[in-house]
Order: structure tokens, then sequence, then C-alpha cells
């Protein structure tokens, strides 16, 4: 599988009576846009803002960022399952723009893990996000639609506006062209290089908003996903996007996916790259033993992997998932790097772990995404909600977007973290 | 640091405040105006910024006889002083002493919010017990010393009394590296930014373990304590049992504050008027984030079952339920605050001369 990804940087979004660019400046028709959106009729309007670094603007209830991107050379091949026909992602050209992203807000979302993202102040030195511009969507239910379904709507939503915003670029001289190659039916079987996979924990069940999953892998929900191979291209090319709340994890992390470009770029010179099982956390164990059995079986005896990076998704449970299957890589002889994420800054990084295996003896700490920190207020303005959108905090203190200071969680911050490995955070005893 | 000098109270035990040997360790709190003995040096590094105005002195044995009382009482001579900065010792390898500064420290700096700094060799058992509360210097395990030890006892002062934003921090607070400047962490963490991506060290610490090469993990595994289980109770039908759950059950409102998550809290609450018989499921709540509480929340005995014991001892099996119930929260708690809040509980239920325990859990 061969995937060729045509980065342009663009250095600024304007709005304008016709979408195109020219010399990295996007212009963009937000009416058209708008009537693009409009067509699913569970959206009863949507509000395009234009964001850009030092505004002193908070946007609020975020579900999803999203890198604009579409691809060059299929038709209907964007997203697959979400808004494409059902086609394998991760073949072909893929044109992708840097230096701007999608917002995508729900006003009226009930999850209370909605994310924030301010484009000055404290927040903004914290945010990869807050040096970019955006387009924000913000669109609003239309009558009888069902809550979950208005969530689905607002995702496709996000995704549909990345790709008109890449197609806007059509005809833009290219800055980079990066090539993500594996042809894993033909590895070379001989090498000496050790044969490294990926485990990949795609979802966890345990926050679904009314009993429902969020679909996030080819238009569907993974909740009962027992463990398979798929192609690490699948996964940077749309075939994989972000749950319906950020959670350090978002669409654009995953189309930059930190471990994936890591193993590819090693590929060939340090290991070969042998491929990618994913998997979800669960929530009762025998499932669990079950999963765990079979992703380290995947691991070693399909993709005959000498050694895995396992990820996970966000909090407690998922990481017990994943040390079990860490726990069973390692019985088969499989040597393992676990990421882990301490979920609270009391104690030493020992204190964190929510596993006891000798095995498992390498582990990578992503960042302490639950690191409490108190954000003042330096907007003037709210996106995708008001300066009274409740601001969620663990300990029982009811908080709103317009309060002179939050206390917050840092995963609640878009653009901080990455449960991928993007980002250069280490977690320190101090 | 702008213009107006700080106020610096330092403490020392009975030898090095120049009172005397061991034979002086039992003489009680004393205060000396200015400097004195490793002051002198202490005052020099802090040049023209601060000024050590007193010295406060105890023996050791007088002090860690009862460290926690005598941190009190060493605080009320000090609070006059109304001190911005506070350094006590370094007590090098002397146990009593380094417990002495490091219970100091701890009221102090809980009293005032100011830094407190003090310095210990690592074998101190003043490190483990204070380290939380205080910053404590890695120091030699000899007076000999005493010189380099406060200045870099002053090195981390200035760094922390400099408001600068701490950039390497993703919180910007202006916490100093441990490792920079030579003190014991804290226990607690905090995200760091550093030069490689998660993806770049795990690969590159993978691909060395592979090649059995050495590795470091970024986080060492623990070893868990193996704790024996007690006898059993001899007499059930005597006996007092009492309830704790981390359940998160708590009344509506949550008056106690209980975290959802990462709680680090316990709290009580009397059986008679929290759970009695005929209990209304609206009173209550669950601060506890980790779990559908429907079912609990239909009925609390489900969590804390008051009504199964109060049926024991109707049916004389067993002797008394106690009259208080521990509540608690345990999601994403570190191991090490459940085992602080269960020494906390442990003693407290032995105080009450309860005799057993029955724990539950969601």
């Amino acid at each position: 599988m061969k995937l060729e990804i045509q980065s342009i940087d663009i250095q600024d979004l304007k709005p304008e009576s016709k979408t195109y660019s020219k010399d990295r400046v996007l212009y963009v028709n937000s009416k058209e846009l708008e009537e693009i959106l409009l067509k699913d009729r569970r959206i009863k309007s949507v509000n395009i803002h234009f964001v850009y670094p030092g505004d002193r603007v908070r946007i609020v209830n975020l579900m999803d960022v999203v890198q604009p991107r579409c691809k060059i050379d299929k038709v209907e091949a964007d997203f697959p399952g979400f808004i494409g026909k059902m086609q394998p992602a991760g073949s072909g050209r893929t044109r992708s723009l840097r230096g701007i992203t999608v917002l995508v807000s729900n006003p009226g979302t009930n999850r209370k893990y909605s994310a924030l993202l301010d484009m000055s102040g404290l927040v903004a030195e914290m945010s990869r996000y807050a040096r970019m511009r955006h387009l924000c969507i913000v669109p609003t239910i239309s009558e009888g639609t069902e809550e979950r379904d208005f969530e689905d709507a607002v995702k496709i939503a996000g995704l549909k506006t990345a790709v008109y915003l890449a197609r806007g670029a059509e005809g833009h001289p290219v800055d980079e062209v990066e090539i993500y190659e594996l042809d894993i039916p033909s590895l070379n079987k001989k090498s000496n290089l050790p044969r490294v996979a990926y485990y990949y924990q795609l979802y966890s069940p345990q926050h679904d908003h009314i009993g429902i999953s969020d679909p996030c892998f080819y238009g569907t929900d993974v909740r009962n996903l027992t463990p398979t191979i798929i192609h690490p291209n699948e996964v940077l090319d749309g075939g994989v996007v972000g749950a319906h709340t950020i959670r350090a994890l978002d669409t654009y992390t995953i189309q930059n996916h930190g471990i994936i470009k890591e193993l590819y770029h090693r590929h060939g010179k340090d290991l070969i790259f042998a491929g990618v099982v994913c998997g979800v956390a669960n929530m009762e164990p025998v499932t669990r033993s079950r999963q765990a059995m079979m992703a380290a079986n995947l691991v070693k005896n399909v993709l005959g992997a000498d050694g895995v990076v396992l990820t996970k998704i966000h909090g407690g449970l998922p990481h017990v998932d994943l040390a079990m299957v860490a726990e069973e890589c390692e019985k088969l002889g499989v040597k393992t790097a676990i990421f882990i994420q301490p979920l609270i800054s009391y104690g030493t990084l020992a204190d964190t772990l929510l596993f006891n295996a000798e095995a498992v003896n390498l582990i990578i700490t992503v960042g302490a995404t639950m690191e409490r920190i108190n954000i003042p207020l330096d907007a003037e303005r709210f996106l995708g909600g008001t300066a009274d959108t409740k601001i969620y905090c663990p300990d029982p203190i009811v908080q709103h977007a317009g309060d002179p200071v939050l206390d917050v969680e840092q995963f609640l911050i878009a653009g901080v973290h990455d449960h991928l490995g993007g980002a250069k955070i280490i977690v320190k005893e101090y | 640091m702008s213009g107006k000098k700080l106020k610096v109270i330092h403490y020392l035990n009975q030898f090095f405040g120049q009172i005397g040997g061991e034979d002086k360790a039992d003489i009680g709190f004393m205060v000396k105006t200015g400097p004195i003995g490793p002051g002198l040096a202490l005052q020099k590094a802090l040049g023209d910024q601060a000024d050590v105005i007193a010295t406060v002195i105890c023996g050791d044995n007088y002090f860690s006889k009862n460290p926690e009382q005598a941190g009190e009482e060493g605080l009320r001579l000090i609070e006059p002083y109304h001190p911005d900065l506070f350094f006590a010792g370094p007590a090098f390898a002397a146990g009593r002493y380094g417990i002495a500064c490091g219970a100091i420290c701890k009221a102090v700096g809980e009293k005032f919010g100011i830094p407190v700094v003090t310095g210990m060799y690592q074998e101190n058992p003043g490190v483990d017990l204070y380290r939380k509360y205080a910053y404590i210097c890695k120091t030699g395990n000899s007076a000999r010393d005493t010189t380099e030890s406060i200045n870099h006892m002053i090195k981390l002062t200035f760094k922390l009394v400099s408001g600068e934003k701490g950039a390497h921090l993703v919180s910007r607070e202006n916490l100093p590296k441990p490792e920079e400047y030579g003190y014991f962490s804290r226990i607690i963490l905090r995200n760091e930014y550093t030069d490689k991506t998660a993806a770049e060290r795990s690969v590159d610490k993978l691909l060395a373990k592979l090649l059995d090469k050495q590795f470091e993990s970024e986080v060492v595994l623990p070893k868990f304590e193996k704790i024996p289980p007690p006898p059993p109770v001899k007499n059930l039908n005597t006996c007092e049992i009492v309830l704790v759950s981390d359940g998160g059950l708590v009344p509506r409102g949550n008056p106690d504050r209980l975290s959802g998550r990462g709680n680090l809290r316990w709290t009580t609450y009397e059986i008679d008027t929290f759970l009695p018989e005929s209990f209304k499921s609206t009173d209550y709540e669950i601060a506890h984030t980790g779990y559908f509480p429907v079912q609990i929340l239909e009925d609390p005995n489900r969590l804390v079952p008051a009504d199964v014991m109060r049926d024991l001892i109707k049916e004389g099996k067993v002797g008394k339920l106690h009259p208080s119930f521990f509540s608690t929260s345990g999601n994403a708690t570190v191991s090490r605050r459940c085992a602080e809040m269960g020494d906390e509980m442990g003693a407290e239920i032995k105080k009450r001369g309860v005799e057993a325990v029955i724990l539950t859990s969601t």
C-alpha cells in the first residue's frame, strides 16, 4: 500500500466570495460551505468563524479538530464510511493543508468533557493549535433530531469542511511530498533488523454518552471490535477519526499519528515496521483477557513482530487493558514499550501504574493529561458557546467559560497532549 | 527581586546553634537574634538581598520526641517575625536533626506559604518523612559540606522567589527541576517539555531493549509490599464492625467535597442519620466518575450494606454496627494516597475500639 501526502503550507485564511488558494493564502467562500453542510437535514444552521493566532477568543464545546485533506486521484474516497464510499483508506494521493485546521464545535452538547481552546493567553502558549489559523464551524440542531444523531452530523460536518478546504487548494504548488509505503505481504523476512509492530488501542467505551459508542472507524463504532490487523496508511488517511470528545486525541492527531510516522521514519533503517494491530479497551474482565490474548497472538504469530509499541486511549480502564495486552506480548517473547498516562499528579511515577507486571518494564510517560491548571481569562469573545458554558472540573466545582480563572485538567485543552506520542512532553517527579 | 530585603529565619539544633553537644540535646526552644554558626555562611550567600533576622534553636532529643508538637511550638516563636523565607539546617546525615528540620519546615510552610528550604543527605530519615512539605536539598553526609550545601540551598531559593515562568513545564509554574537544582522531589508529578516526542523515545528505547542494550524506562516498576491478612475475628456475635467504602457515597450536595476522580479525601457519616432504615434515595449522590451509579443511588445499601448488618445484629450473628460509616472515593487515586488514607482510617478505627472492618468497593 502506497500513500503520497502532498502538503501545502497555508499562511493565511481569508473570507472571499470564491474558495481558492494563491500564494499560500486560502480564500474561503463560507456561503458555499454553509450550503454544503446544510444538505444534512440534521443541521438547522451553521455559524462559520475565521480564527487567528492572538485573537482574544475562547472556543468551547469543541468536539474535534481536523486537518484539511482530500483525495486527489480517487472519487468519493475521503473519510470512507463517514463521507466517502466504503473503500480502503490509505492509498493514492492526498492533499494536506498545513498551518490551518477545522475546529468543530457542538454548542448544544451535554457531554461534560468538551474541550476548549484559547487563541491568546496561557492556553495559547500551551496549545499547538493556537499557533495555527482555523475555520471554526458551529452547527445547531434541527427540530426532531436526536442528540446522538446530531453529534454524528456535527462530526461529519467537520470532516466535510476539511475536504472542502483542501479541495480549495487545488492547483497550488506543493511544499512537501511524503511517501508512506509499506508492502506488508512482501516485507523483508530475511532482514537482520528487528520487526516492530504497533498496538493501537482505538477506543474505550467507558465514557459512552448515553450508552452509545462514537463512530470512529470507517463510519462505525468499535465497541465490540475483536483485535484486528490494519494497514498503518488506513489510520493516516481517514479510515480512523477521533471520538466525539477531545480527550488528548482528535482527528488531526490521528491524521498525523506520532507512532506510525516514527515507525515509518525508521523502517528499513533501524527496524522493519511489521504492521498495526488495533483493539479497544473493554468493560468486563473475560472480554479483556480474551482480547489481550488475541491481540498478542496477532502481534507475535501473524505479524511476526519481535517488539511492539503500545498506545492507549484516555483513562484508567484503558491503562489496565493495555497493560494486559503488553503482558501477553511479553509472555510470547515480544518485547514491549508501553505508553502510560499518570492519572493524578500526586505521588511518584511508580505510584501511578495501574498494573503490576515485572515483564512490562519499558514504560513511556506520554503526559499527565489530567494535570490541573488554572487558566486566567484572556478572551473577549466566545465561540461554540457563551460565557455561561459549563466547563468540567473533577472537584465539585461549577465553573463557566467566562469565569476569571478556570480550574481544568489539561486534556480538556485542545492541542496540548497527544496520546499517540506526537507531543514533546514527558512526566517527571518534582 | 525588588528593593525590599527579605526577612529570613534560620533553624538550627543545639550543636550547630552553639549551645552544646549531645549533653544539651534535651534542651527546649530558644531564639537568638541574627545568624549563628552555619547561619553566617547563609547570610553571606544571601548577600544584600535578605537578612537572617533570627535563629531558632532546639535540642535534637527535645524536638524528635514529638516532632509535630515541637514544630508547632517552634512555629509560635517564628510567627511574630513574619518571615519571607525559612531555612533549616542543613542536617546532613543526622537523623533526629533531619526530622526536626523537616517538621519545622512543614509547620512554617503550611502557615505562611513561603519557601521553606533545608538540606539533607539521601539516607536521612527526614527526607522521606518531609520531602512533600519542604525543598530538601541534597547534601553530603557531614558538615564538611556546609558552605557548598548552603550555596546550593540559596541558589534554589533565589530561583523559587524569582517569579520567573517555568518555561520547561506545560503548566508554566515556577518549579525548578529537581535534578538541576539538586533537591529531593516533593512527590508530585509535572508535565515537562523535552527534546524528543514520546513516539521517538518509545522507539529508541524499544530498539535498545530489542538489541539487549541498556534501556531506561521512564517509570521504574514499583515494589509492592505483601500485606499479611490479620487473624480472623474470634467472636463475631460480640464484635463491633465498621463499614468502609470507596464507592463515593455522600449526602446530596457532597458537603465534604470528595472528588469524583483523583480524590484525596475521606470522611465519616453517622449511619443512623445518613443511612436509616427508611432512607430517601434522593438524599444521596455518588462522588465517583468511574462507574454507573444508578443501582446504588436506587438503594445505597447495595454499596454500604447497613441493611444486612442490621439483620445480622437482630439475628445475633454480629455484635454491633459501628455508628459511623467511613466514605471515600477511589477512582484514579494513586496507591500511595490510598495507603495513606488506609493508615489514617485504620488509626481512627483502632482508636474507636472497633474490631473488624467490612470494605466494599465498586
